[in-house]
This record gives C-alpha cells, structure tokens and sequence, in this order.
C-alpha cells in the first residue's frame, strides 16, 4: 500500500500508513451514512494512529506480519464486491441499511471490538472501523427455521483494500445456515469483520470457504455471543491468500450454549496461515469443541493458536480442542500454541496437538496393493482431513469441501506451487 | 518362473540376506522357514521393496524381468503380492475406496479395463462371500477396528482380487487361533492354481499342515542352507532349528 506522506506527521505508530491509505478521501466520498457511523469511523482511525497496525511484536500476532505484506503492495481503496443469493429474506445491505437500524443492532457495533480489548491488539478491527461502510446485516426474527442457506461471496480485485462488516442476529429458536466464500483475484487485502448474536436456542451454521488469490492477503475478525442453548457450528476451508488469518472469539453467554469451531487448512509454496480462537465459558453446562487439521507443502507456515477460557461460573464445562497438522515437506512449520485457563473446579477440558509426516508404513500398504506414490499420498491426505470434514453437518457444504480438498490433492504435483509474495 | 539370485540386502548398513539363491515354478507352493533373526521378514519386504532395504548385489525376475529395480506398486502390476505379517491400519480410508483404487491402479497398469463402482461391488461381494467376510467390514476403514484374523482375511481378500501371479506370505499364522488360521488357509488354498505361485514364509510347521507346500526351504543366517519336500518341516518342528543352523554355520 502506498505510504500517505501527509498523515505520516501524526502517526505514532508507523505503520498506521499502511492501513489507513486515502482514508481522508474515502470519509469525504462515503457521506450517505448517520453521525453515529461517521463518530465510528473516526474513533477506528484515530485508534489506528495511535496503536498502528499488529505487528509481530504482539503475542497473539506473532507468526503474522501483515505490515510486511503492505508494504510489498501497493494497495488502493475499493468497494467491497458482495453477491448474495440463496435465503436472502431477512438480509439488508450496508451502508443503506445503517439508516434506520434498530438500538440493538446499533449499540453491538458501537460497542466493537469487544470482548478482546485485554489483549490490545484489536487494531485490525479498528481499521475496519475507520472504513465502516460495506457489509450486510442479516436479523432473523425468532421461530423461524430456514432450509436454505444464505451465500455470501465476497470478491477482491486485483490491488485494491476492503472492508466488510457483517452484523448476524439470530433470534430465539431459529435456525439458519450461511455460507461465505472468499474469492479475490490478485494482490489484494480484505478485511473482514462479523458479529454475530445467537438467542436462546438459535442455531447457526457457519461455513467460510476461503480460496483467494494465492497473493493475496486476508484477516477474518469473528465475534459470536450465544445464548442459552444455542448452538453454533463453524467449518473454515483455509487453502488460499499468501497470508490469512482466521481470529475467533466465542462467548458462550448462556447455559447449555454449544459451539464448534473446526477447519482445515490446505497450504503450500510461501503461504502462511494463521488460526487463532478464544473460547469463553461464562455460563455453566456449555459445550466447545475446536478441531484444526492442517496439511502443509512447500515453506508453508501454519499457526494455531486455540484458547479456551472457562470463567468461575461455567462449572460442567466440557472445553475440547484439537489441532493436528501433515508436513509433506521438510521446510514446512507449523506453530501450535494450545491454552486452557479454568477458574471453575468441576469441568472436563483437554487439548491436543500433533504434528508429523505421512504415515510411512501405511504409504507403503497402499503401494504394495499397486497404488501408485502420488495417488497413495493422496489418499491418506484425503483420509486425515476428512476426519474434520465429516463433522460438517450440512451435507451440501460437505460435499463441497470434499471436492475442493480433492482439488487440491490432484493438483499437488510437486512440493512448490504456490507463488508467494515473499 | 520366480528366480531369486545371490540376493545381499542390508538395513542400516548390517546385511541381513547374504546370497539367497531361490526359485519357484509357476504354481508351487514353497515355504521358507527359519529361526527369529534369519531374516525371513526382510526377503519379504525386499521382494515388495519396502524403503529402508537397500539390495546391494543379485537380482529377483519374475517372469524374467528383475523386480527390484521397480516401485513397490509396479510390483504389484507386475504380479506381485505380499500378504502382510501385520497389516497396517489406515483410518480414514474405507475399504471399498481402497479396493477399487488399488484394483483399478494394477488393471490400468496392466493394460486392462477399470471397473467401475458396480462391478467393483460385485466382484467384492462375491470374494466376501468366498471368504467369509461379512459386508459391514467393508464399510470400515482398511484394517481399522478388525481383529487379528479379519486382518489376515482382509489379506487374503485382497490377493484374490488383485489375482497375483506369485504371492509371498509373511508369517500369516502369527497371532492366530486355529479356526482363524484354517479359515486364512482355506481362502489361500482357494487360491491356488497353475498359473499362481506361493512363497510361505512361517516360523512354524503349524500352517503347513493347512498350506501344503511342494517345497521347504530353510533360511539361516541369511542363506538357504537347506531344501528338501514338504517332510521336512515335520523334520524341523521335531528336532528344531539348532542341528540345521549348527550345520550351516
């Protein structure tokens, strides 16, 4: 992104350029909105002057150095592309809909970031405050189940920054199921934020499949509070962008609220995937479980950082994460940073994580029965991931991840396709 | 029809076959068997080239043409089959998936037609029923949750569907009981034919009574030290390794 030489007197941190570039230009265009949003816009970028972007000086930031990319690209402003379709009934979209929206959905966002600020490394939701403006609210009234779901694409073009906000409210015993895919076509960077408020008893299924350019950049900024009873259930396909992030933040506000935050990441060349999810049990007899299975080629980088956090009131929990991870190369890393931090005393947690090679002996198996190497390895990839794909409930989405998994395996020819950006 | 020559192979750098000279007709049976540590097991996975054994001098023809040049699934194409001592558990990958795959790769390999989902299932029902093999064990995952002997029938299974021209196999008694061991039996012996011949690699004469072999053949320190008909087996389980061996060394 180019360096805004006018601003860079004011910046304390001095990577604040790289995120706020023709910010001046894109508040004086974007007029159409409320006070309240324009007061949001300019709280969001008066925070990035002061604290900048994240850099890997932050602990939760430390295998992500989105500045780095920034400075490589040369990035402009642009409009988010949003195409929705499927159950589109209950969905208005940004920034018309700021106009006349209710206090409650109002106050959820004046009130962000939340939850995470103890960290103070909230910056790339600030930057999206400062460009407040594209997004869709999706604000399902109670007892309503739908059959189908509602898909969001989100394109990026070629050299441009967007921002999308995206504000889902789910009311008491409904159930809905959005599917977000994540399409851009060149050296891009797409920040994106939702928020995300189940009722008692709602259930929301929450897919993102994310095949961006392989140059591009991507941060995911998700925060989900769930009410009594309510379940929630998240499925991320990581296989695209030079750099990703996918950051989590789940309240499970409610008693008996159930949330599961898997994924997979399919990664190779110079591309660097970042998962970082933080649990939060503040009710009691609440159910979580994180599962990550991760493959990796190349000099890829993964990362995953998974925290659950039961506060002293959330007795009966039941805290659960895994992540396990392939390396078909040697220069491939993975960083796994695995937390529980429990103040209550009758709970069931437990985390895992693992990290190796392919299963030589089976390779071996599978080739003494005349399976051919490339088709072999295939297989048993196939095999490790689909053990987090099968817990994919809907069975449309699932099929779809299959096949992009499949995708991917049939085209991993040798141990270097990826471009990179380094 | 199999001729294995001056056969050195070492794991590691310590050679473990030091000049095994060995040959099969088309459709004999013949068994090879040794004390622990004779390395019984490595001309197993040196026949089906497991990685880690290197052949250091001689050769394996199979039909005239040396095996061991070749990757382990060229082998199979090329006729070749191990049945395994331990087969290996592979969760996530269903048994069907696994049949058709390695069935298609070896029929493509050998210039013939694949088959498509329904034949597959056919020609699997049928071998199942052959063997025994319920259904609801092709729904799992290959080995997966199967006890000692549907591991070994799973073997057998596979040969029968891969239709091997020479089948080693690898200490198939090892951890079963008498029933599991005639059903195995039964279902290699269903497999016997003029065209398909079998190396019986066993530390006990017990399978034999099962498998009979045209041919026995000790191994000791790496070499054949001694042949003989099916009798000597029974000469072995009597009087033990100790005499040949002693002999040999």
């Amino acid at each position: 992104m180019s360096a805004v030489t006018k601003f860079t007197a004011r910046y304390k941190a001095d990577n604040a350029d790289l995120a706020l570039s023709e910010w001046d230009s894109f508040n004086a265009e974007h007029t159409q909105v409320p006070d309240w949003v324009s007061a949001l816009r300019k709280r969001g970028f008066d925070k990035v002057i002061q604290q900048g972007l994240p850099t890997t000086k932050l602990e939760r930031f430390k295998y992500f150095n989105l500045p780095a990319y920034l400075k490589k690209n040369e990035l402009i402003y642009a409009k988010a592309d949003i195409v929705l379709d499927g159950f589109t009934e209950y969905v208005r979209v940004l920034p018309e809909a700021l106009n006349d929206l209710s206090e409650e959905l109002k106050s959820t966002i004046i009130l962000s970031p939340v939850g995470e600020d103890k960290y103070g490394d909230m910056m790339l939701w600030d930057t999206a405050n400062a460009y407040f403006n594209d997004g869709v609210i999706l604000d399902v009234p109670a007892d309503k189940s739908v059959d189908k779901p509602l898909n969001i694409t989100i394109t990026g073009h070629g050299n441009t920054a967007t921002t999308t906000r995206n504000i889902i409210r789910i009311g008491d015993h409904s159930e809905v199921t959005i599917v977000e895919y994540h399409i851009s076509s060149n050296v891009s960077w797409h920040n994106n934020v939702t928020q995300i408020l189940l009722g008692k008893g709602a259930r929301l299924k929450h897919y993102r499949i994310q095949e961006n350019n392989k140059n591009s950049a991507y941060t995911g900024n998700t925060h989900v509070q769930i009410g009594q009873n309510a379940y929630y259930e998240a499925f991320t396909l990581t296989k695209g962008s030079a750099l990703s992030r996918n950051q989590v933040h789940v309240e499970l506000q409610g008693a008996g609220a159930e949330c599961f935050v898997n994924g997979i990441n399919m990664i190779s060349g110079k591309q660097q995937g970042d998962t970082t999810i933080t649990v939060e049990h503040q009710a009691p007899n609440c159910i979580s479980k994180q599962n990550y299975r991760s493959v990796m080629d190349g000099q890829a980088v993964c990362t995953f950082q998974g925290k659950v956090h039961v506060h002293e009131i959330a007795q009966k929990t039941d805290g659960y994460q895994l992540s396990n991870t392939l390396l078909l190369s040697p220069t491939a890393t993975m960083n796994t940073k695995p937390e529980l931090e429990i103040y209550a005393d009758d709970v069931k947690c437990s985390h895992g994580a693992t990290a190796g090679n392919l299963d030589k002996e089976a390779l071996f198996y599978l080739q003494s029965r005349g399976i051919p190497e490339a088709e072999a390895r295939a297989l048993l990839i196939k095999a490790f991931l689909e053990e987090v794909i099968e817990q994919i409930t809907d069975e449309a989405v699932r099929e779809q991840v299959e096949l992009i998994a499949e995708k991917w395996l049939i085209l991993r020819t040798g141990d270097n396709d990826g471009e990179g950006w380094l | 029809m199999i001729k294995i020559k001056n056969l050195h192979a070492e794991i590691d750098g310590t050679e473990i076959l030091k000049g095994l000279d060995l040959e099969i007709g088309a459709g004999e049976v013949h068994a090879v068997m040794g004390p622990n540590g004779a390395g019984k097991s490595t001309l197993s996975y040196v026949l089906a080239g497991r990685d880690g054994y290197e052949v250091t001098e001689g050769s394996a023809e199979l039909d005239g043409v040396n095996i061991l040049d070749m990757d382990p699934d060229e082998r199979a194409a090329a006729g070749l089959f191990l049945a395994f001592q331990y087969p290996v558990e592979i969760p996530g990958v269903q048994m069907t998936t696994f049949l058709k795959t390695a069935l298609n790769a070896v029929r493509k390999a050998r210039g013939e037609d694949e088959l498509d989902a329904i034949g597959l299932l056919k020609l699997m029902k049928s071998k199942c029923k052959e063997l025994g093999i319920s259904d609801e064990m092709m729904k799992r995952a290959v080995n997966v949750g199967f006890s000692g002997g549907e591991k070994k029938r799973n073997e057998v299974l596979q040969m029968a569907m891969l239709e091997p021209k020479f089948a080693v196999l690898d200490e198939t008694d090892s951890g079963l009981d008498i029933d599991a061991l005639k059903v195995v039996a039964d279902g290699v012996n269903a497999l016997r034919s003029e065209g398909r011949s079998f190396l019986v690699i066993t530390h006990y004469q017990r399978l034999l009574d099962y498998i009979k072999p045209d041919h026995v053949h000790v191994l000791a320190k790496g070499k054949i030290v001694k042949s003989g008909s099916a009798d000597l087996a029974l000469e072995l389980e009597k009087n033990g390794y100790a005499d040949i061996v002693g002999e040999a060394a």
